[in-house]
């Protein structure tokens, strides 16, 4: 039983969203909505809020993702690899921001159960990892070539085209291939989410199993350091940076090319200017050749569509590739140099494995980390396939959709497409379709589509103005789920933070407090970078403030100090990057863009997580 | 010839522990392994030993304790002890060394100026007991002259008498006329900052840090525990500085040329709370303390001090290295057990995680 005079949360059940959301329950599913009908449950459980997957109010077709994760990682824990106490995570939506909880423990005999089953299937995946993993990637790709493949006819015409009736009949027109397709598209990203998740857990597991041993050996050791020990070099993650270098060097010596990309001029312009010349069409025949899959890179988390990706917004690239050429041409080295990470990575590992005085601590530490190099790699190269390789494919295909769906005005605009559900757009395609069918002077109800979508965009941007409490219910004394721990951050302390710090008034505040995740200190004039656009002001020297860092970020990291982020742990996807390029990095602060203005002289601490506002910009 | 009473420290191991006491042999294995300490030389127990029998000392203190009467382990009788205590130490204190041992100190000290290059070198007296007794004897600083040198040898042995050492004697029914040690005469630096650093997290065990502490002026301060230093905790493999507490360190202790003694020195209010290690210096330290406890072999007790004239990083001295005493004893058990990582893996899977929420 809970404790009733522990410190908690408001009841999920009792908890009022501010009216200005009103009517933000209509845009998602019912069965990810609190209910009574199952609140006893629920009450049972603690929610907080997903600040890495869903740290801005979620679109309803966005959530798409959300509920994809939901199944797979679950899956994967309680029905696949069976982790024996631990079940799967589950998700609530708020306010139009997601609250999640994990499980709590199955009965005793389950558990049992799991074990047995844990104990067959997993140790295989450890035996068979670099097998399994080139498998995976096969089968990964061709869901992505899948996924491209779909058709997403943009004009239904007035009638269906001769070809399509003789001499073959195709049987079914574009207007039912709009319908099917989407149904594809729906059924792919939810099968690509299940392979995200099919090494997942394990990688996780693992890597927590390896600290848990590494902290027994050296009970003072980092988290940033062990990060460093299992760390992996050659990921996939790195290569759309990589492919840029190469690009950079490529365009060197080839005066137009070099000069063309240097100009400050739309990525669009350079383009059309590098048709006109031959060297430059050689190096636009490169580029072609690396874009897919090098350049399907989000420009933020893979996980909203307004992101964008590189292809969509080439400007950032180009940005890019402008400033590695300026310093190539200064004589710099824009390359991470595959090499030193890997031998200082090895040295710190042997290093450590020195100080270990009993000979069977050795062999067991030996042990731990070859169990965790052999499938960690997955949590670093998954990233790049999943959540930007084929989210890009995925928000190309919903744009197409969108954009039918405004030139028949069902909608007004292609992007309000995301205003609507998974369940939701079938119906909106349906109705298309059938009006297209019904004949000449037929009306679809694109007037009341249109006014959801209004009035869901108001809701929207009230949540975002919205300050959303970071966790509902009672606090669990015990957790065994591995991604609450490892990926949220989920500890005794995280807790105590979120219970004291609602009342916090954020302007007040001159130092905070987030993970440790890349050792070094800076201090510099800070840049808070709200959009990726926002990028080009980027001054080198300056600290990057940001809701979130990315890998894609990548190549922003050679001209920054430093990066503090709002969002993540000490393995999110920011701070691999930062650790990898040496830079001395703060995540998870909660509260840093907000804090923090542009211009603000700020010291920031990797090996404390602590960031301390020296000087206010306006002071 | 007459048997070696005096060395220098290069020419010293830790296999002369019971010739010259455990502080000299220490600080001859840690120069002659290359490590930076400051230039000295040691006298010996022989050099004690002759001091107390070629001169009236023996025979005027044993005429002294015919009449001592006192029970050690009775605290009534302390002040008995302390008075006697006071009255030997006068007796020691007013002997001169044998003309030939007095020559040679003074020889071996001018050899100290001229290697500094100053006429009147500054030097420290330190005790060096053969057994670790830590603050049993006494450490005279800022000496400075060839017979203010003489006297503070004389003043080091004499501390063989202080209260301490003769209730100490005297509860184990050991003579009280005669203990014999040794004494390092070694050239003073002029410390801005100074401490201690172990090669162990004293805290908990964990060898993979090295524990520093440092505050301003010279190492006395920190080693009696008479300010609170500034601490650091680093990483050995990484050099990260993984917890750094900066104090409010009050006062220095530092030398007076007004009264010619060491003194605690208010710092002023600005001074007290800056940090006193640059981090350049904290790293180098690191490195030391690695390359001290791997030529030992055991994790390490290592006093240090920085002079504040010298260039980094030759302004980094070592001043004495011993076996860190807690930890280093303790025998390494295994702490994992013999386990292989799908048994490990196996039990992270099946262990929830406490969290203390209430």
């Amino acid at each position: 039983m809970a404790n009733t005079s522990a410190a908690r949360f408001p009841d999920p059940h009792d908890f009022k969203a501010p009216k200005e959301l009103e009517g933000w329950e209509e845009m998602y599913p019912p069965q990810r909505l609190f209910s009574q009908d199952r609140a006893e449950w629920e009450k049972r459980h603690f929610w907080y809020q997903d600040k890495i997957h869903a740290p801005e109010p979620l679109y309803p077709l966005d959530d798409i993702f959300q509920e994809a994760w939901q199944i797979a990682l679950s899956g994967y824990t309680t029905r696949v690899f069976c982790i024996p106490p631990a079940q799967g995570i589950t998700q609530r939506i708020v306010g139009c921001y997601m609250y999640i909880a994990p499980v709590e423990p199955p009965p005793p005999e389950v558990i049992q159960e799991k074990a047995e089953l844990f104990g067959k299937r997993v140790p295989y995946v450890f035996q068979n990892y670099s097998k399994l993993w080139e498998e995976w990637l096969k089968v990964f790709k061709k869901v992505g070539e899948e996924m491209e493949a779909i058709k997403v006819p943009q004009d239904l015409g007035k009638y269906v085209p001769d070809d399509q009736v003789m001499p073959i009949p195709r049987g079914y027109t574009d207007a039912h291939q709009l319908i099917e397709s989407f149904n594809t598209i729906v059924n792919l990203i939810f099968r690509a989410w299940q392979y995200h998740f099919q090494y997942l857990n394990l990688a996780y597991l693992a890597y927590l199993m390896f600290v848990d041993t590494a902290r027994k050996l050296f009970p003072g050791i980092k988290e940033s350091t062990i990060g460093k020990m299992v760390a992996g070099a050659d990921v996939s993650m790195f290569r759309p940076e990589e492919e840029l270098c190469r690009l950079s060097r490529l365009a060197m010596g080839q005066r137009p090319v070099q000069e063309i990309l240097k100009k400050s001029i739309p990525a669009a312009d350079k383009l059309k200017e590098l048709e006109k010349t031959d060297a430059g069409r050689i190096w636009l025949e490169e580029l072609e050749r690396v874009k897919n899959p090098w350049f399907y890179v989000s420009c933020g988390s893979g996980w909203y569509h307004y992101e964008g990706s590189w292809m969509t917004k080439m400007d950032v690239p180009f940005s890019y590739l402008k400033s590695y050429i300026e310093r190539l041409e200064k004589g710099d080295k824009i390359e991470r140099s595959l090499t030193e990470i890997s031998e200082e990575r090895d040295r710190i590992v042997e290093e450590y494995r020195k100080l270990i005085k009993s000979d069977d601590d050795r062999k067991s530490f030996d042990d731990a980390y070859n169990t965790v190099r052999t499938i960690y790699v997955f949590a670093e190269d998954h990233l790049f396939w999943v959540e930007h390789w084929l989210h890009t494919i995925w928000f190309q295909k919903i744009d197409e959709f969108g954009k039918v769906l405004t030139k028949y005005n069902v909608l007004a605009k292609p992007e309000e497409i995301y205003l609507f559900n998974r369940f939701e757009v079938p119906m909106l395609i349906e109705d298309l379709a059938t009006a297209w069918a019904l004949g000449e002077g037929t009306q679809t109800r694109g007037k009341y589509w249109q006014e959801k979508a209004a009035k869901r965009k108001k809701i929207l941007e009230a949540a975002s103005k919205w300050n959303p409490i970071p966790a509902l219910g009672v606090p669990p004394t015990e957790i065994s789920e591995p991604f609450t721990i490892m990926l949220w951050g989920v500890t005794t302390d995280t807790v105590g933070e979120w219970l004291k710090g609602a009342d916090v008034d954020t302007k007040d505040l001159n130092e905070l407090k987030g993970f440790a995740s890349s050792a070094g200190i800076a201090e510099g004039p800070a840049r808070v970078l709200n959009m990726l656009e926002d990028i080009v002001k980027l001054q080198p020297g300056e600290i990057l403030i940001a809701k979130c860092t990315n890998p894609s970020w990548a190549p922003v990291f050679t001209n920054i100090k430093g990066a503090v982020t709002d969002i993540g742990g000490l393995t999110s996807h920011a701070a691999i990057v930062s650790r990898e390029y040496g830079l001395p990095a703060v995540t998870g602060t909660g509260v840093a863009t907000s804090v923090i203005k542009t211009g603000d002289i700020i010291r920031l601490d990797g090996s404390t997580g602590v960031v301390t506002i020296v000087k206010r910009a306006n002071a | 010839m007459a048997e070696k009473w005096i060395y220098w420290l290069r020419e010293l191991g830790t296999e002369h522990n019971d010739i010259v006491g455990k502080k000299c042999a220490n600080l001859g294995e840690l120069t002659k392994a290359g490590f930076h300490v400051p230039p000295g030389f040691a006298l010996s127990v022989k050099a004690y030993d002759r001091f107390m029998k070629e001169t009236e000392v023996t025979d005027r203190l044993l005429q002294f304790l015919k009449t001592f009467k006192a029970d050690a382990n009775n605290v009534a009788d302390t002040m008995k002890f302390e008075e006697a205590s006071q009255e030997m130490r006068k007796i020691v204190e007013s002997i001169r060394m044998p003309a030939d041992m007095e020559e040679t100190v003074k020889n071996h000290y001018s050899e100290l100026c001229k290697a500094a290059g100053r006429e009147n070198v500054f030097v420290a007296t330190r005790s060096a007991g053969p057994v670790s007794h830590p603050g049993q004897y006494e450490t005279y600083l800022n000496v400075c002259g060839s017979d203010d040198v003489v006297r503070n040898v004389i003043r080091v042995w004499s501390s063989t008498f202080n209260t301490r050492s003769v209730i100490a004697r005297a509860r184990l029914g050991l003579p009280l006329n005669y203990d014999p040690i040794g004494v390092a005469v070694l050239t003073m630096v002029d410390a801005k900052a100074a401490g201690v650093m172990f090669t162990v997290n004293p805290v908990n065990g964990d060898e993979s840090k090295v524990a520093i502490e440092a505050s301003f002026g010279f190492g006395e301060a920190v080693v009696s525990g008479n300010v609170t230093p500034d601490r650091y905790l680093v990483d050995k493999i990484t050099y990260e500085i993984d917890e750094k507490v900066i104090s409010d360190k009050g006062a220095e202790f530092a030398y007076n040329p007004a009264t010619k003694e060491m003194e605690y020195k208010e710092l002023p209010p600005e001074k007290r709370k800056l940090a006193c290690l640059e981090e350049r210096e904290i790293t180098e330290l690191t490195k030391i303390a690695k390359k001290v406890e791997s030529h030992f072999g055991c994790p390490q007790d290592i006093e240090y001090s920085i002079s504040g004239s010298m260039a980094f990083p030759e302004s980094i001295f070592l001043v004495q290295a011993r076996p860190e005493s807690v930890w280093g004893k303790k025998k390494k058990e295994s702490v994992l057990g013999k386990k292989t990582g799908w048994q490990l893996l196996f039990e992270k899977a099946t262990t929830p995680v406490k969290l203390k929420t209430s």
